[in-house]
Order: structure tokens, then sequence, then C-alpha cells
């Protein structure tokens, strides 16, 4: 790992050893979910925001079956398994929990959160992206989360400030975006399993100093030498999201030959290649209208699919990719039936597709067929090369 | 075969000789499109129907009668698509006066209804054979181990099978799962972009505890929502519905449902029992789903089955001995009858479900605003199942409390990631607030292939031991 990479590793481990240290300070933790929460009102509130995307580990998801049905996708259930272990130092010092309201799963388990005591505020976000009154829900909805963020606060956010924050989270998609660029290489100085964990780094990190510290990876990586096998086939990883912690998938893809060059993740990453334009005079609906409107539609919208599949030949086209993996948390029925599509979409233009499926159990003995598939996976993309 | 089994069983649903002469080749075309042999009829007239419905009532035999006719209608679709009828199809759950007003405003020259629901009742509940159809959908797609929705698979493969024809327009409503509306996504997706959707959506947003119709601009919001998939249906089939066809559909459905809780207040109070869940759940599935021919075939049946109840009452009659017990459901199934058929074997009756009944909040005609979408909005989300977990357990108490069961099931819904994710907290919550027994039975309501008779039958016993020993010591 490069040395600016250890630095930012550094940082963002210090993350909860922060929070603590400014709640002891009396400034407030408020934690959220999903990409459709802007971060920056909470910073501008004066409240130290974190974001609730762990998973990659089977006890959480399994500890709460006693109370929740057991088709919820793991990374759900991890948000409310973590803190049932014990295990979450996070959620037991929050003020506020913001969660996105987009889809069951989230949904139920937000109320479990509830039932629990936790304090819990609600972002509505709702799927039918294409009408105007939709959009217009949701921008009320999170007009009506800063008013909750103030309350929890007390303290008035200042536009002037959101704008500031908004514009470091606009250098922070910069910095990603020319770190993303590398990949496009024909051998990439830099692999996936970094590039996400960078972003769930930039999560923790304060920004003005991740802003800083991307442009030094940037240019500690930009003239290195390739990290990988020549004529290693370039893969695209699409899904739901790779969670904080849950890293062996990619690792194993990028230790058996294959390189992931592109992502097309709906959670757990940052949307760095749209940046909030804030040449307008409202924040709020900015940031509601690159989310909601500009980004490519969630899964869960609708329509979607068809849509995300354009986007997703594109990348094709863009890095160059020679298979896609479909990473999908199990028990995630609306991802599974966008892979019935995109399996027979990417047939008929000739992509190779594999589905790797999670529940979060890496054990030694679910670890062996996994790797065996993904190497044959590889040796057949390499084939067709 | 020298029998003719189809002409047999519709005569046992009390077809006349008049309907025989309209219905019987429909019939037969029907079963022969949808896969059923005559075998499979025989099975379904000797064996499957007897077994596991409550047939000894001529009303229960007229209630299967009138699906039987929804069936027919069902798998005509083709033909009158050919013929240049529009067809337009829904899906569970929705606002059936909305149909029953599109259906009473177009007349014959429409088909309406929900389709995957209607085969599921039909196929599986009175011919155990919806199976080919789900396991063509996983084959195709919507893979088994994702626990997918049964009636989606059905809608899926009814359609990309040919027994159903592709409609002018599906009007999916989405204010409980996320899987209803993106199955046709999927379908449109994969078969083009004749199956053509529409479809109506809110997020689940509301605290925990703070009933959603208290919220304005959420009942503002499900009101736009609700406006908006009505007019593009509207626009779509060019179809002009008035003010008398909502009140059409509102008097009819209202005078049906009164004479419904007539039966269940009675299935309810009864004792000995008269009467098992499965039955109160088909005869109440004029409100979940629109019947093509109207309503006049199920009132029908309605009104057989007061009579016949309120003899067997009076003559001290039942269908297991005095005292036995008697649970509520949360929705006692229908398309899967063995379920209701198995307790009864363990001496307990079921009866009423959550899910059908109603608290008192639902029948208030105080509305935040007197535009009728609004009012629409807010009485649906006046509904425990589209609530938050919260006020949905304060309706489940209510509703509980009302009835008195002797115990409460819940669990039918293992692959609804709404409807039922949350029940195992919830039977815990509505056992503790009414010191009523409640138990989790995971299984399907839908579809029983991954829980079969044997495997389900240790749990039943179970569950029927616990409360007969509670009977018992309360007596």
């Amino acid at each position: 790992m490069s040395k600016v990479m250890q630095e930012i590793e550094k940082l963002a481990l210090g993350r909860t050893a922060e929070l603590k240290k400014a709640k002891k300070e009396g400034r407030k933790v408020i934690q959220y979910t999903g990409s459709f929460i802007p971060e920056e009102y909470i910073r501008a509130a004066g409240a130290e925001p974190y974001l609730i995307c762990r998973g990659g580990e089977p006890e959480p998801p399994e500890v709460i079956l006693n109370d929740m049905l057991r088709f919820l996708n793991p990374l759900a259930r991890s948000m409310a398994g973590f803190y049932k272990l014990g295990t979450d130092p996070v959620t037991p010092i929050s003020d506020l929990i913001i969660a996105h309201q987009s889809e069951c799963h989230i949904g139920r388990i937000t109320e479990l959160l509830e039932i629990w005591k936790l304090p819990i505020a609600k972002v509505g976000v709702p799927v039918d992206w294409n009408r105007d009154f939709a959009f217009e829900y949701y921008v009320g909805n999170l007009k009506e989360m800063v008013e909750k963020i103030e309350e929890v606060t007390g303290n008035k956010v200042d536009d002037t400030k959101v704008r500031e924050y908004m514009e470091l989270s606009n250098q922070v998609f910069a910095g990603l975006r020319k770190i993303d660029s590398l990949r496009k290489k024909e051998n990439p100085p830099i692999g996936a399993a970094e590039f996400i964990k960078l972003n769930h780094y930039s999560y923790m990190v304060e920004p003005k100093m991740m802003a800083a510290k991307l442009d030094e990876l940037y240019e500690e990586l930009k003239d290195a030498p390739g990290k990988f096998d020549k004529d290693a086939p370039r893969l695209l990883l699409f899904g739901h999201a790779v969670a904080i912690g849950d890293y062996i998938v990619p690792r194993v893809f990028e230790e058996s030959g294959a390189i992931i060059v592109a992502d097309f993740l709906d959670e757990g990453i940052r949307p760095y290649k749209w940046d909030i334009d804030l040449s307008g005079d409202d924040p709020l609906r900015a940031f509601a209208k690159s989310r909601y409107l500009e980004k490519p539609p969630v899964n869960i919208f609708q329509p979607a699919w068809k849509t995300r599949f354009e986007y997703i030949k594109d990348l094709i086209k863009e890095y160059n990719i020679d298979g896609v993996i479909s990473y999908q948390l199990v028990f995630d029925e609306i991802y599974n039936m966008e892979y019935t599509c995109l399996s027979k979409w990417l047939g008929d233009i000739g992509v190779p597709l594999i589905k790797i499926e999670t529940s979060y159990e890496y054990t030694r003995e679910a670890m062996a067929p996994l790797v065996t598939r993904i190497e044959s996976f590889i040796d057949a993309v390499k084939e067709g090369k | 075969m020298n029998r003719d089994v189809y002409k047999e069983l519709l005569e046992f649903c009390e077809f006349t000789e008049e309907d025989l002469a309209k219905e019987l080749d429909n019939f037969k075309y029907a079963c022969n499109q949808s896969g059923l042999t005559e075998d499979d009829v025989l099975f379904a007239l000797n064996d499957w129907i007897p077994k596991n419905w409550n047939v000894q009532y001529k009303g229960v035999r007229k209630m299967i009668g009138a699906l039987m006719r929804e069936f027919i209608d069902v798998c005509m679709t083709p033909v009158l698509k050919s013929e240049g009828k529009k067809i337009i199809y829904g899906i569970l759950p929705a606002y059936s006066n909305l149909y029953y007003a599109l259906k009473y405003a177009a007349g014959p020259d429409v088909y309406l209804s929900f389709p995957d629901i209607l085969l599921t009742s039909v196929l599986n509940g009175y011919f155990h054979k919806s199976a080919p159809y789900l396991n063509q959908a996983e084959d195709d797609g919507i893979t088994p181990g994702c626990r997918h929705c049964p009636l989606n698979k059905m809608r899926f493969s009814a359609y990309t099978s040919g027994l159903i024809a592709a409609p002018d327009v599906i009007w999916s409503w989405g204010f409980n799962c996320d899987e209803g509306p993106k199955t046709d996504e999927l379908i449109q997706s994969l078969t083009g972009e004749e199956w053509n959707y529409v479809i109506s959506r809110a997020p689940h947003d509301s605290l925990y505890g703070v009933d959603d119709d208290t919220i304005v601009r959420r009942v503002e919001f499900v009101a736009e929502e609700l406006r908006t998939g009505f007019n593009t249906i509207c626009d779509i089939t060019d179809i002009k519905v008035l003010p008398e066809h909502f009140k059409e559909a509102s008097d009819n459905l209202n005078r049906l449902s009164f004479k419904v809780a007539q039966v269940t207040q009675m299935v309810c109070k009864a004792d000995p029992p008269i009467m098992t869940g499965n039955v109160l759940t088909s005869i109440a599935s004029f409100q979940l789903f629109p019947y093509n021919r109207g309503l006049s075939f199920m009132e029908d049946a309605v009104d057989t089955m007061i009579v016949e109840l309120r003899q067997m009452m009076k003559e001290g009659k039942g269908i297991l001995p005095k005292g036995s017990p008697k649970v509520g459901c949360f929705f006692a199934s229908a398309p899967v009858p063995w379920y209701d058929r198995m307790f009864l074997e363990n001496g307990v009756c079921t009866t009423y479900s959550l899910t059908t009944g109603i608290v008192k909040k639902q029948l208030s005609q105080e509305f935040i605003s007197d535009d009728p979408f609004m009012i629409m909005a807010e009485t649906w989300l006046r509904r425990g199942t589209i609530q938050n977990m919260g006020s949905d357990v304060e309706s489940m108490v209510e509703k509980v409390l009302a009835n008195s069961p002797d115990g409460v099931i819940m669990g039918f819904f293992d692959f609804d990631r709404w409807l039922g994710a949350h029940q195992k907290l919830a039977a815990k919550m509505v056992e503790e607030r009414t010191g009523i027994p409640h138990f989790y039975m995971e299984s399907d309501f839908y579809d029983d292939r991954d829980y079969s008779q044997e495997a389900m039958r240790t749990r039943i016993e179970s569950i029927s031991q616990v409360l007969k020993m509670r009977k018992d010591i309360e007596e």
C-alpha cells in the first residue's frame, strides 16, 4: 500500500475516536444511510456526520433473526446487528440517525432501531423519479430533515456553510475522479479493493484533508507502474454496495488475475462523477437534483434498468471492459431481478457476466468454491479475450 | 374418460343448466389453456376441493363457482384481445373501488382484473396446480433462492406462457412491497413494450407509531400518486369515469362488504365453529381484486352462506365440537387451503384475518380535504398493513381484541419484505398487549412447494396442542 494511502487509512481509522472526542466536547453526532442524505447539512450545523454502511461480517445479520424476517439483505440486517452485538461504537453515541427510505429492507430495519428507542429521522425517497411531484416530495423531506438537524444541534444551518461543504464534496469527487481515470490505463496503478476503500475513507476523513490527500495520492499514482498482470481481464463491478469492511470478493478477483477497473454501485461509494451544481441559489435543490435526477437511477427507482444498462454499456466502452461482476447481497430481491435483465442484455452483446452472492459468510468452507468460481470465470474471460 | 368431469365440477359449483350452456365450453378452453387436464379436474372434484373447503355449504360451492367464472375470463384474455377488447390489469394490494369504477364506466368491452392473484387462488386453491407456472418463472430468471413473491412469478409466467394477454395497461400499486411494480419492469424489460405499465408508489417514511393518514404531506403525495395513476389509465384506455361510476362501485362494494362482515362475525362467534378462515378470505377477495364479472355471483354465494350459517348456529351444529379453539390469522390462506384443514384435523378452527378486518378509524368520515383523491389516499393510509409497524401493531391489537380468538397465527408472508418482515416481532408485541397467544409460523400464503404439508404438520400440531391445553385450563 502506498504511503499516502496509509496516511488516509490512518486518518479514517481514527474517526471513531474523533467522534467520541467530539461528543465529549458537546458536539452532536449524526449518522445517516445511503446516498440521498446530504452530509454537508450535518457538518454545516456543527455536527459530526457518519455513514452507516458497515458489513462483511456474518454475525450481525444473524443476530436480529429473532425479531426480523431472515430474507432481508445482510447489509440492512447488519445496520441493526452490529448495534445489537455491541460492536457498533457510533450508534450508542449518536444524537440522530437519518435513514433514507426508498425500499423495504432499510424501512423495516429502521423500524427495529425505532423500537430500540434510537433517535431516528426518515427521508422518504420516492422511486418514481421521473415525476415532478415525486422530486418535490423528496425535496420537502430533505427540508424537514434540515429542520430536524437544527432541532437536534440547536444550530441554524447556514447556507453559506452548506455551500462551502458542498464545494469540498465536489473537490473530493474531483480527486476520486482523477484517481478513477487512472483505472482506464492498460495496467492501472490501483485496483478496486483499494479504490472502494478510498471511497469509504472519504466518508470518515475531514473533507478538506481528504481532498488534499486525494491530490497527493493522484500525484503518487499517476506515473506509477501498473499493479496487475499484463493482459489481465478488465472487469466492471456492479451491484447494491460493497460495504465498509466487505473487501474480500474484490480482493479475490484481483488476486486471481483480473483487474476491476470500473464500478457501478448504488451505496457505500461516492457519486464522484456527479458534482453538485452550485451555480443556483438553492443548495438543497442542487443536491437533490444531483442525486435524484442527474446520476443514473438506483436499482429501486422505476423505471431504471434500461437506463442503467445504457450506462453500463458506456462504462464498458470507456473502461474497455471484458466482463461484468454482479455483486449481490443475498435476498436482495430487486437486484436479483435486475440481474436477470442484465444477464440477457449482456448476453446479447457478448459480454461475460458472473453473479457473486454474499451473505457475508466467508469461512474457509465458503471461500473454496467461491475462489474456484472466480478463477474459472477469469479463465473464461481470458480465453474469450 | 366417459364422464364429463368439467361439467361435473361446474355443476358441483352450482352452475345451472343455463349457466352450463353458456360457460362449459369456455371452461374447458380455460382448463386446456392453463394446462389443467381431465385428471386435474377430477382430482379437484373428488379430492382437493372436498377435502380442503367447507363444501357442505351451498354458499361455499357457489363461491368457488364465482371464482371459476373469473378464471374462465382471465384465460380468455388472448381471445378478447384478438377481438379488440381492452384489457386492464392490476396487482395487490390496491384500492379496488377505482378499478370497479373503471369497469362500471367501460362495461363489457373491457376486461379488468388482477390475473396473478386470481390464477393463484383458483389454480392452487382448487386444483393444487400453480407449481408449473411458478417453476417456469424460476427457470426464466425469478430465481427460487431469493424468495420472490409467488404472485409475481405467476404474473410473469402466465404472460410468457401465453395464458394471459398483454394488457393495454397494468396499473401496479406499490404502496407495500417493492417487488410487485418492479416485476412489471422485469416483464417489460424481457418481453418488450407491449407489457405497458403505470405505477403508483410511496416510500414508507412515517415514524414509528405516527399514523400515516395524519401526515398531510404524505396524504397529499399518495393522493397525487393515485390521481396521476388513475388519469393515466383513463387516458390510455380512453375510459371516462363519471361520478355515478364511483358511486356504483362504492355502493356495491359497501353492500357486499357489510354482508361479508356479517359472515365473519358469525364465524368468530359461533360455538361450535362453523366455517374456516380460507372461506372468509375467499368471500372477501372482491375487496382485494376486482371481478371482471362484477359482484353478483359472489353476492349470491354470500347470501346463501348467511342463511346456511344461521341455520347451523340455530341447530347448534358445527365443523368441530363445541368448545374447540378458534384462531385468527394474519391472513388465512385461500391459495393454500390445506393449512386450515390441517388445523381442523388437529381440533382447531381458523377464522378471521387481520388483513381483511377493519378498525374504527377506517369507518370515520372525517377527512383532511374533500378532494376525492385526498379522501381515497387518507382512507388508504388508515390501513394497518400500509402503515408503519407501530401503527400496524395498534390496529392489530384492536382487531384481535374485537374478535377474541383463542390464538393468532402469523407468518404466512415470508417472501414479502414489507408485510412479512415484521411479523415475528408484531406477534410478540400484540401478544403482550392482548394476552392472547400469538404464534409465528414461517410459511407462504400462495405457494406450498417449499412448505409442504409434511413439513408444516409438526408446527401446526404443536400450536394446536398448546391452544387446546390453554382452552382446557381456562375451562
